[in-house]
């Protein structure tokens, strides 16, 4: 009892003692008694864990494994089932109550940071996490160059499973159609979901990129969707989608011969094709003697932790969540669920490398875009697309599509004029590369200055305003880029005249 | 316009007695604003009056009461102390102790009204931002919560109520002096405490029954109808939360975006969404009756045996519970589901949907808005059903037996006695099935998911929109089904809805025979 | 006497009216082909043992009853069915309560502002109701009446507003005769002995009505429940534990089970509705003579 008092009044003057020290994020110093102190205690903790059979009994196992390996730290965790598409609108809508750790698929990750609902793991946690999984999943749980979530798994991509009885030539998607009319059997592929949508697009080179600030709010796209290659994607996606053996249902194998899908249906591809089973990367199209091999997203499952009032236990939930995505468990649930790791040691073992299925994905990860962070509505937009191209009779249709495509994405960005007038800073900085732009206040008329910004040696950085290159200054106007001369802690300072004339320092902060 | 005598009226042929009747009609559409507008200035005038009187039975009472009356001006129950009602003098004291504590102590009422910034444009409600802070002990980040907006709000709103209620308690007491005064003026007794309560089980027991029910509604319908109100003019959605992010008020910023007709924009997803609804709420309602009088009028036929047989059958679609069978049916009007197959399979069917490039029944928004409809009525024809047998017991045996002695045929007998008396019996049951239909989430959402989408329209308000949705599951899929969850917007469409809805349905109510002749039928 | 002609024109009403019953009988028998067909279908899906996913045949391959083994084995439902159970009773007893004493009042007594309140009690049934529920939500969340509480707030939810379906039951209680009431007041009773002694006995039909409608409330609910259960298992009703079991990455091994579970929840409901079915339609068809 007494105990307890002591300490928690030692933390009130040690958390008091560093309010009063007020650093901001990219200067905080290095501490070398980082995460040594005592976990020890009872903590009751919620969690939400994919909702497939089986799936919440291993975590628990996993949890046991935990509190075996740490001796002093007992968790009563209580698990839900929730599927991971729809965890983060669920945490999203109560923070508050919010489970301690869940799992999400990452394209929800900039609404998490934004609702504030993902804690940051601590500077250790950073390094490790970063040093042992794959690049890919690292900047899948990261925004602005900042880490914000456990990668799980490096699974979350699609490819094509099909019958090698029926299809003869697995690289030609009219082939595929071919075989698949002259044998009354369906060719599912999930054509109106964004997700899948894009594969035709990524195909013939067009990209959809978002740039999103410190806050997680997106500030600017770079979508070249409606383009002349769009429409040749349209093209691609319209010889599939009116064809007969078109299902855009992909999640049943009902009369399959081919199913564009992911890992996550491996158990009911083996059941379905049996002995006939064949999985490969996505095939390729051709329009006007030209082809053109479909794409795909990468993506994967993270661990969230939510912040906490209680450091102590923050610690702990993110203790767990760095064991619970570790290698021994990433193997664990690889064996029993067959997720692919995102884990680089759990990637190497020989059981992974010799799984079919995550050789497919291998195949077409080649071909693969990593989904980075994508506006929520962008799903709902550019799932229209696939009706479109369903729908449409003439070419113009396909077009008119696109218009109105690129119309509602600029619609997401009517800036106010307060953003169009706000400058930020960008570059290659703060682990970013050129897609954050960094705010700067008005301190006086005229004279912007960035908050701290921790720079290296080398980097190059400009400023613009309202998140977009038409007004920007590097070395003058429009000019070269800034490079850092030394690694420090500075704040960015603009004096501009409110047309071409404007001058950029650097001031080293202490 | 001329009126014509009853004797031309009768001259006229079919036709040109019913473009006779149509032009009366739009001939007293004028009239009728007149009327309304006539009674809104009636209503104003009223109003006026009723406030001068106010103030003079205020003024009367202040000027004729005696010191205590005088002084349960400033505290409560002054003057019914003095009258010997010491009940209600306690209670109204303790109403004011507890109004005023409230109000002052720390983070009571002042503080909750500071902190909500009311009405002013750009603030934010609450005013402490929750943060991150570096925690080194333990190499992690803290969470320092900070005002909620939600609740912020809420008890702001509470405190306004509190207030309100206040006001009205005041002018209760000082009525209740006035009253006193002009009894004891006659030189009558006042009621003690034991006469109200003896009248609360008595003539005041309506308010004994209805105070629970009435508790319930406002706290659970009224209160939260008022805060989704507010909500329209802040900026509460998932990036502002309240507890994560402070939400703002924004004034009428978001009627501007219900102005879009573009694609995607909220005006045209509106109209077409409130016109589909309106649509749906008639077929849906209507079909519903007139089928399941229909079968009511099968079943209750003279001759025909084992009655109660073909009505369990039917109460078995009320008794399984609506999610079960709705997601059981839908499944099998898919491509793989049983039904969806077998009418796939017909070649007119099946060349329709591959010229369209449909692959099941549902990918077509006409036919999908037809199957919604008539499965609908496989839900509904039960209900109607049971009503309409226990209506059509009640019909006078006489009718049917003098007018078939008149020689009437069964369809005359059904257009003449049947249908009137159902109409006029269950006039009301028909407008709030009307309204339970434009309200019809269940139906809709587990049938289709609001599903074919609607590319004519994409997105609008961060919610994908679809053929068959109704106004209400677009909001669902505003609010809950996104990440986005636009409350502002939510609010905005649904105090729209509600306003045209409660209007319409407010003049239907009043004029329907059956509810403004109450103590007719008896 | 009858003449001849008489005699032929009943005889050919005679037939015409057996005509007449033929037809309604194929319609009838029609009839209960669809209404019964799904009911079959959920049941004889609920004992396929071949599947657990759709696989668009009507008959099962093989019977057997490992969907209902596995739902009591493997998943919550038992504790979902007992919630909802719980949740069902609940909810009868109290909004029979808040139902009945509010439509005795706004049939039986008259009083200043009643016809104001019946008309505001009208349009505030028609704002949409779940908008309502996202304060009612935070505010649960609040005083921990969400998760695994979600039962008592789904109760209170279910019964704080029911007073506003007051419409049945009003009818009801207006079709019997208000010169009951004058002989009793006249004989010196109370409103309240009125009420007690005179109505409530003449009104076994409405009242079971109602509990029945209360009842049935929380297995069908699915808006309201998913949004105050917030995905915990231990408070779960049947209809949101089983939604999900639809999902499309569950569909494929849950789809049998799901119409087990369908089968067994729909026992209860369809026994105590067969039941009291005849109070039923003496209850709905009196309030419906004057809704």
């Amino acid at each position: 009892m007494k105990m307890s008092k002591i300490l928690s009044l030692i933390l009130a003057v040690v958390m008091i003692a560093s309010t009063l020290m007020a650093c901001t994020k990219p200067e905080t110093p290095e501490n070398p008694d980082a995460g040594t102190a005592d976990l020890a205690g009872t903590y009751d903790i919620t969690m939400w864990v994919s909702e497939m059979d089986g799936v919440a009994a291993q975590f628990q196992a996993q949890i046991d494994a935990f509190e075996a390996a740490n001796p002093g730290i007992i968790i009563n965790a209580q698990i839900e089932g929730v599927t991971e598409a729809d965890a983060g609108s669920k945490v999203v809508a109560d923070v508050a109550t919010a489970p301690d750790i869940y799992c999400f698929a990452q394209d929800q990750l900039a609404r998490l940071v934004q609702a504030a609902a993902l804690a940051q793991p601590g500077q250790k946690a950073t390094e490790t996490i970063k040093a042992n999984n794959d690049a890919g999943s690292v900047a899948a749980a990261s925004v602005a160059g900042t880490l914000y979530a456990y990668p799980m798994t490096s699974d979350n991509g699609y490819y094509m499973y099909y019958d090698t009885s029926i299809i003869t030539n697995p690289e030609s998607l009219e082939d595929i159609i071919a075989d698949c009319e002259a044998n009354g059997v369906k060719f599912r592929y999930a054509l109106e979901n964004a997700w899948y949508t894009a594969s035709f697009f990524f195909a013939t080179g067009c990209h959809s990129n978002w740039t999103m600030n410190q806050d997680g709010e997106f500030i600017a796209i770079d979508d070249t969707f409606n383009s002349d290659e769009g429409l040749v994607s349209m093209k691609g996606m319209q010889k599939l989608a009116q064809s007969t053996c078109y299902d855009s249902n992909a999640d049943i194998f009902t009369d399959a011969g081919v199913v564009i899908t992911g890992i996550w249906n491996a158990g009911a591809a083996a059941d379905h094709f049996g002995a006939n089973l064949g999985a490969t990367d996505l095939p390729s199209f051709t329009v006007d003697g030209k082809e053109y091999h479909l794409g795909s997203f990468t993506g994967n499952k993270l661990m969230g932790v939510k912040p906490q009032t209680d450091a102590k236990k923050a610690a702990v939930l993110s203790l767990l969540a760095q064991y619970l995505t570790g290698e021994e468990c990433q193997n664990q649930r690889f064996a029993s669920f067959e997720w692919g790791p995102s884990n680089l040691k759990a990637q190497a073992s020989e059981a992974v490398q010799a799984n079919i299925s995550l050789a497919a994905l291998a195949l077409q990860n080649n071909y693969g875009q990593p989904q980075g962070q994508i506006h929520g509505s962008w799903w709902d937009i550019a799932k229209v697309l696939g009706a479109d191209a369903k729908a449409a009779k003439s070419d113009a249709d396909l077009k008119a599509a696109l218009e109105s495509y690129a119309a509602t994405i600029d619609g997401l960005f009517q800036m106010t004029e307060e953003q169009k007038n706000a400058w930020g800073v960008i570059g290659g900085i703060c682990g970013t590369s050129w897609d954050v732009d960094f705010a700067m206040t008005e301190v006086e008329p005229g004279v912007y200055v960035s908050d701290v910004l921790s720079l290296k040696a080398g980097e190059e950085f400009k400023v613009r305003q309202g998140a977009s290159w038409e007004v920007n200054f590097g070395v003058e106007f429009n000019g070269a880029n800034i490079v850092v001369e030394a690694d420090g802690n500075y704040k960015v300072q603009l004096e501009w005249d409110g047309a071409q004339g404007g001058v950029v320092t650097l001031i080293p902060v202490e | 316009m001329k009126r014509l005598n009853d004797l031309d009226y009768l001259k006229l042929n079919k036709f040109d007695a019913f473009l006779y009747k149509l032009k009366l009609f739009f001939c007293a559409i004028p009239l009728w604003f007149k009327n309304l507008g006539l009674g809104i200035l009636k209503f104003l005038k009223n109003c006026g009056i009723g406030i001068k009187d106010e103030f003079c039975d205020i003024g009367y009472t202040f000027k004729n009461g005696n010191w205590a009356v005088k002084l349960s001006f400033f505290i409560f129950g002054f003057g019914n102390f003095y009258y010997g009602q010491i009940m209600r003098g306690l209670l109204f004291l303790l109403f004011e102790l507890v109004f005023i504590g409230y109000m002052l102590v720390p983070s009571g009422g002042l503080y909750w009204l500071a902190k909500g910034n009311w009405f002013k444009t750009g603030s934010t409600i609450g005013t402490v931002q929750g943060g991150f802070k570096y925690d080194p002990i333990y190499d992690t980040d803290v969470w320092v919560p900070g005002d909620d907006s939600v609740k912020v709000m809420l008890y702001g709103l509470l405190t306004i109520i509190f207030i309100v209620a206040f006001v009205v308690t005041w002018r209760m007491q000082v009525k209740q002096c006035r009253i006193c005064i002009d009894i004891t003026k006659k030189g009558k007794k006042v009621r003690s405490g034991k006469d109200d309560l003896k009248s609360l089980l008595d003539d005041q027991f309506h308010k004994t029954l209805l105070s629970i029910p009435l508790f319930g509604i406002m706290a659970f319908t009224v209160l939260p109808i008022i805060y989704m109100v507010l909500v329209a003019f802040t900026s509460y959605d998932a990036a502002h939360d309240g507890y994560s992010n402070l939400f703002s008020w924004v004034g009428l910023e978001h009627f501007n975006e219900l102005l879009d007709f573009g694609k995607g924009g909220l005006g045209l997803a509106f109209g077409e969404i409130l016109g589909w609804t309106l649509m749906w709420a008639f077929f849906a309602t209507f079909s519903n009756y007139f089928l399941g009088m229909f079968v009511a009028i099968m079943i209750n036929k003279k001759g025909i045996k084992i009655k109660k047989f073909w009505r369990t059958v039917l109460v078995m679609t009320i008794a399984i519970p609506q999610f079960v069978s709705l997601l059981y049916v839908s499944k099998l009007f898919d491509s793989s589901g049983i039904i969806g197959k077998l009418i796939g399979q017909i070649p007119s069917v099946s060349e329709y949907l591959t010229s369209n490039h449909f692959i099941s029944l549902w990918d077509s928004p006409i036919v999908a808005k037809i199957l919604v409809i008539v499965i609908n009525i496989w839900i509904g024809i039960p209900y109607i059903m049971l009503m309409a047998t226990g209506i059509l017991m009640n019909i006078p045996a006489d009718l049917y037996e003098s007018s078939r002695i008149d020689g009437a045929s069964p369809w005359q007998q059904y257009s003449k006695i049947t249908l009137p008396y159902m109409m006029f019996v269950m006039g009301p049951y028909l407008l709030t099935s009307f309204v339970g239909n434009l309200n019809n989430f269940n139906v809709i959402y587990l049938l289709t998911g609001g599903n074919p989408l609607n590319t004519a329209i994409g997105t609008a308000g961060g919610a994908s929109v679809g053929h068959t949705d109704l106004l209400i599951t677009w909001l669902f899929k505003m609010t809950l089904g996104s990440t986005e969850s636009k409350y502002y917007m939510a609010s905005l469409i649904g105090i729209l809805v509600f306003v045209v809805v409660a209007v319409l349905s407010l003049i239907v109510y009043n004029i329907i025979p059956s509810t403004r002749n109450e103590e007719d039928y008896k | 006497m009858k003449n001849k002609n008489q005699l032929q024109k009943s005889l050919s009403a005679s037939t015409s009216r057996r005509l007449g019953n033929t037809v309604v009988y194929i319609l009838l028998i029609v009839m209960t082909l669809v209404w019964l067909f799904p009911f079959v279908g959920i049941v004889l899906e609920s004992f396929k043992v071949d599947v657990r996913g759709m696989d668009g045949k009507f008959i099962p391959g093989e019977f057997g009853f490992d969907n209902y083994i596995r739902l009591f084995k493997e998943t919550d439902f038992f504790r979902w069915f007992i919630n909802t159970g719980i949740m069902g009773v609940a909810t009868a007893v109290l909004q029979t309560f808040f139902v009945l004493s509010m439509s005795y009042v706004l049939s039986r007594l008259r009083f200043k502002g009643r016809k104001g309140l019946m008309n505001l009690m009208l349009i505030l049934g028609m704002f949409p109701g779940f908008l309502t529920m996202i304060l009612i939500y935070k505010v649960f969340s609040d005083f921990g009446l969400t998760m695994n509480m979600a039962p008592v707030g789904l109760i209170i939810v279910y019964c704080a507003s029911s007073g506003m379906g007051y419409y049945v039951s009003k009818g009801f209680f207006d079709t019997i005769p208000k010169s009951l009431d004058e002989a009793a007041r006249v004989d010196g009773a109370t409103r309240w002995q009125v009420f007690r002694k005179v109505i409530m006995p003449l009104s076994k039909p409405i009242i079971i009505y109602t509990v029945l409608m209360g009842f049935m409330a929380p297995w069908g609910d699915f808006m309201l429940a998913s949004y105050i259960i917030h995905e915990n298992s231990a408070g779960m009703s049947v209809a949101v534990g089983m939604y999900e079991w639809l999902s499309k990455t569950m569909v494929n091994t849950n789809y049998t089970m799901f119409c087990a579970a369908g089968v067994i929840v729909a026992i209860p409901v369809v026994s105590v509705f067969l039941a009291l079915q005849k109070y039923y339609v003496e209850g709905v068809t009196g309030g419906a003579v004057k809704g």
